[in-house]
């Protein structure tokens, strides 16, 4: 049926108010309410929430992930899922920065594990773009053979670093008491953000993600679209693994376990839709600090660390189920 | 006529929704077995009433009775039990599971506890027989065509046994052929004694099918007649309130040299050697049954599918177009069957969806300049009569008819030499249709050749200055404004064109 409810004028105008409300709760999920609200009940619960010291730690806490959430944003709007080879990605960044930094100095090493996880991520898109495997599938394989070249390269130990300059600028803070990682991490957010909203290919993730077929007969190209979403995911997760590298110095093939699945929490809470089409950075990066946040009030309050598992799990879960109620509520099925 | 027996009396039914009186005191009385077809514009409430009639919505005012019982139909379950189907237009079949799976599905038979195949085969068999369909109830859904599906449909709900069955806009996927063999369908179950009611655009099969008809506009019933006696005109004028000289208005154009020439086009399995010309200024019609190759012939041409052999000239130059962007630098724009899911973004605004097919001449160095984006939006959307003309609003919130329109503002902004228009008016209201040709009409005015698909004949007559038949995936006729009727283009279609 095409009338979705009654006649003109009036409803028109309604049914869009109806609507646009819905849309703006939606925004609402994690964003600023959600972050203040935490702030509040964190000032409450402990006067050291509030201190500076405390915040900058949370800032250098989610900034590893926060390079992440960037592509799994992307990933998540052109309704590619999720990027699981993150861990695989992050691990080799790590490796190959240190592994090779002897002989290359860890600019051009760093250089070169961002290239190789891009790379990983560039075999992700080409199976998911062109081959259509579903990107669960495809990336949780991918990771794995990624996982088992870094590990035949370093032996399966810990790689250790030398090179304590690089380690202690990225450690140290400019600017007035800005951390180097922090800024690191906003430059990305920002550069993507700018990639995201004002570019031709930002424009194409949206529409691939809302309606693969229209974009198809749009003269979009859909499967370069997909694989992008991955390419970036993979050389991002390579450059978090890099500077996680340089910072401490060492590295194992586990370095990165963990970062997809704080990355999807990210996401997910800051209100970007599985299902595609929907979303933005500064959404996912309200999620990322919502979360973030609400971790560190629970380590201020001493809750043991299975308890913030529970918790991160729920608050997938619920958003999730969050999202899919709104989007029916809304009618954009 | 009076003594028969009322099937459904529904009174004053009102029906508020925040902001919006969407129905005011209609009355709806359906006799059995008798089918009674329900017309208005999109957002009458024709909808609205049948969502109530199925137990979705509760009525804010007046009662339904049943058969001379009052009823309060407070779910949907409640409206089944009380023998009330709806078939809507998207089909709810599980196309993985056989036809008899399907028909007996949320009621199967069961022996021992495990299902009863032998007996769910046999109830399939006796319905479809009993409904005089050809459908083998062995087969797997997903391989029917639509037709065949909705006729599953149609004969799951008529297994239930119900009193009434509701079937809203049957045929907009149908050819004229197999909406005759619908309509045997619905005079079966009316002489079977279950009320029909029956929800269309198309008004020409309304007179066809129907024994009473039920106009509605705004809300309120305009008028209920038995339909001896009413034209198409007739209810047009009551729908819109208004009276309309012309449905169709075609607008006299001179027409130029060839610009589209497609030489010997065939799709494996779908097309055979495929050859016909489009002019300038000129409307070709493309006229055939669901499943003769027209949508294919037109998706090769544009790049969306590819063709095995033959040749696409566009403008003098032969052009092997392989993918969309290729057919759109050549000068083709193609405006696809099914809005919703090859149409618009939904969750897009107005704007992303207007330049998404032009993105890559709007951007520099990769960023898309977005004040010459807004200015062409805001120029197309303005031209087509987007309303409302928010160029920010998301798709998702315009009615069919609007959404239609982005689309083809979508496929202006290309500014293409010929524009191929696949069923551009299917399930739009009669406003918003003619709209849509006037728009068409300006187009070719403009010298834009245009190449309209359509499945509803007087659509075709009335617009197109040639005609092309297609029959199983060959050309069968071309036939000349002038020399083309309903009963010529048919015998074509069904592929008796060529003695």
């Amino acid at each position: 049926m095409t009338e979705a409810m009654p006649p003109v004028p009036v409803p028109v105008a309604s049914r869009v108010l109806a609507q646009s409300g819905l849309t703006r709760v939606r925004g609402w999920i994690g964003l600023p309410a959600g972050v203040v609200l935490v702030l509040i009940v964190g000032s409450i619960l402990s006067d050291k929430f509030l201190s500076v010291s405390n915040l900058t730690n949370v800032l250098i806490s989610m900034s590893i992930v926060g390079l992440i959430v960037v592509g799994m944003t992307f990933v998540f709007i052109s309704r590619g899922l999720a990027d699981l080879s993150v861990p695989a990605t992050v691990g080799l960044g790590g490796i190959l920065v240190l592994g090779l930094q002897p002989s290359l100095g860890s600019l051009v090493a760093g250089i070169v594990g961002v290239l190789a996880a891009a790379v990983a991520g560039f075999i992700n898109g080409g199976l998911i773009g062109w081959a259509r495997v579903n990107p669960v599938i495809a990336t949780l394989a991918v990771g794995t053979i990624v996982l088992g070249v870094a590990q035949a390269f370093v032996g399966g130990v810990i790689v250790y670093g030398t090179d304590t300059a690089t380690q202690d600028f990225i450690n140290s803070r400019i600017l007035g008491g800005v951390p180097v990682i922090v800024l690191i991490f906003l430059s990305v957010a920002a550069l993507g953000h700018i990639l995201l909203s004002r570019t031709t290919i930002g424009r194409y993730t949206y529409a691939v993600g809302s309606n693969p077929a229209a974009s198809e007969a749009s003269a979009v190209p859909v499967k370069f679209t997909r694989a992008f979403a991955f390419l970036l995911t993979g050389a991002l997760g390579g450059f978090a693994g890099v500077i996680l590298g340089l910072s401490l110095q060492t590295a194992r093939p586990t370095l990165g376990i963990g970062y997809e699945f704080d990355a999807i929490t990210a996401v997910v809470v800051g209100g970007v839709s599985l299902l595609g089409g929907v979303g933005s950075i500064p959404r996912a990066m309200s999620g990322l600090l919502f979360v973030q946040l609400l971790t560190n009030i629970m380590v201020l309050q001493g809750v043991p660390s299975p308890v913030q598992g529970i918790a991160k799990g729920a608050m997938i879960a619920g958003a999730v189920a969050l999202d899919v109620y709104l989007r029916r509520r809304g009618g954009t099925q | 006529m009076i003594e028969v027996a009322l099937a459904l009396r529904m009174e004053k039914i009102g029906k508020a929704f925040p902001g919006v009186q969407a129905l005011s005191e209609v009355d709806l009385e359906v006799g059995q077995g008798e089918v009674h077809a329900i017309v208005g514009e999109n957002g009458a409430g024709k909808s609205t009433l049948m969502k109530i009639l199925a137990g979705v919505y509760q009525p804010d005012a007046g009662s339904i009775h049943l058969n001379g019982v009052e009823v309060v139909l407070q779910s949907p379950l409640e409206a089944k039990r009380q023998g009330i189907r709806m078939v809507y237009q998207e089909l709810n079949l599980v196309p993985d599971l056989s036809v008899s799976e399907n028909i007996a599905l949320g009621r199967i038979p069961k022996k021992r506890g495990l299902v009863d195949r032998a007996r769910m085969d046999a109830d399939a068999r006796g319905v479809l027989s009993e409904l005089q369909t050809k459908i083998v109830p062995s087969m797997i859904v997903g391989d029917l065509t639509v037709s065949q599906q909705q006729l599953v449909e149609i004969a799951k709900a008529y297994a239930s046994e119900p009193k009434i069955i509701v079937l809203d806009e049957p045929t907009s996927s149908l050819s004229e052929h197999e909406t005759q063999a619908l309509f045997r369908v619905i005079r079966r179950m009316s002489s079977a004694g279950v009320s029909v009611i029956y929800i269309s655009h198309r008004l020409r099969e309304v007179i066809d099918i129907a024994d009473t008809v039920t106009v509605i506009r705004d809300g309120r019933r305009i008028d209920t007649q038995s339909i001896d006696g009413v034209t198409v005109e007739k209810m047009i004028s009551l729908m819109v309130g208004r009276q309309l000289d012309e449905v169709f208005p075609k607008k006299k154009v001179p027409i130029g040299d060839t610009i589209l020439e497609v030489k010997n086009v065939s799709v494996p399995g779908r097309c055979e050697d495929v050859s016909f010309t489009v002019r300038a200024g000129e409307i070709v019609g493309l006229a055939g049954l669901v499943g003769a190759g027209r949508t294919e012939v037109a998706q090769a041409i544009f790049g969306l599918r590819r063709y095995s052999r033959g040749q696409v000239i566009v403008g003098g130059v032969s052009t092997h177009i392989t993918r969309p962007r290729k057919g759109i630098k050549a000068g083709i724009a193609y405006v696809p069957e099914d809005r919703k899911t090859e149409g618009i973004i939904p969750s897009e605004s107005i704007r992303n969806n207007i330049s998404l097919a032009v993105l890559p001449s709007l951007q520099r160095a990769g960023f898309i300049e977005r004040r010459k984006e807004k200015e062409l939006a805001q120029q197309k959307a303005h031209e087509l009569g987007v309303s409302p003309p928010l160029i920010e609003r998301l798709a998702n919130t315009l009615s069919g008819g609007n959404q239609q329109k982005v689309v083809l503002a979508k496929w202006l902004a290309a500014k293409p030499t010929v524009l191929i228009l696949d069923e551009p008016t299917r399930g739009v209201d009669v406003g918003a249709k003619a709209d849509i040709h006037t728009i068409i009409g300006e187009l070719a005015a403009q010298g834009v050749g245009i190449l309209m698909i359509s499945s509803e004949l007087p659509e075709i007559l009335a617009v197109s200055d040639r005609i092309y038949v297609l029959h199983e995936g060959r050309v069968t006729e071309e036939i000349a404004r002038s020399d083309a009727s309903e009963e010529r283009v048919m015998r074509a279609a069904t592929g008796g064109g060529l003695s």
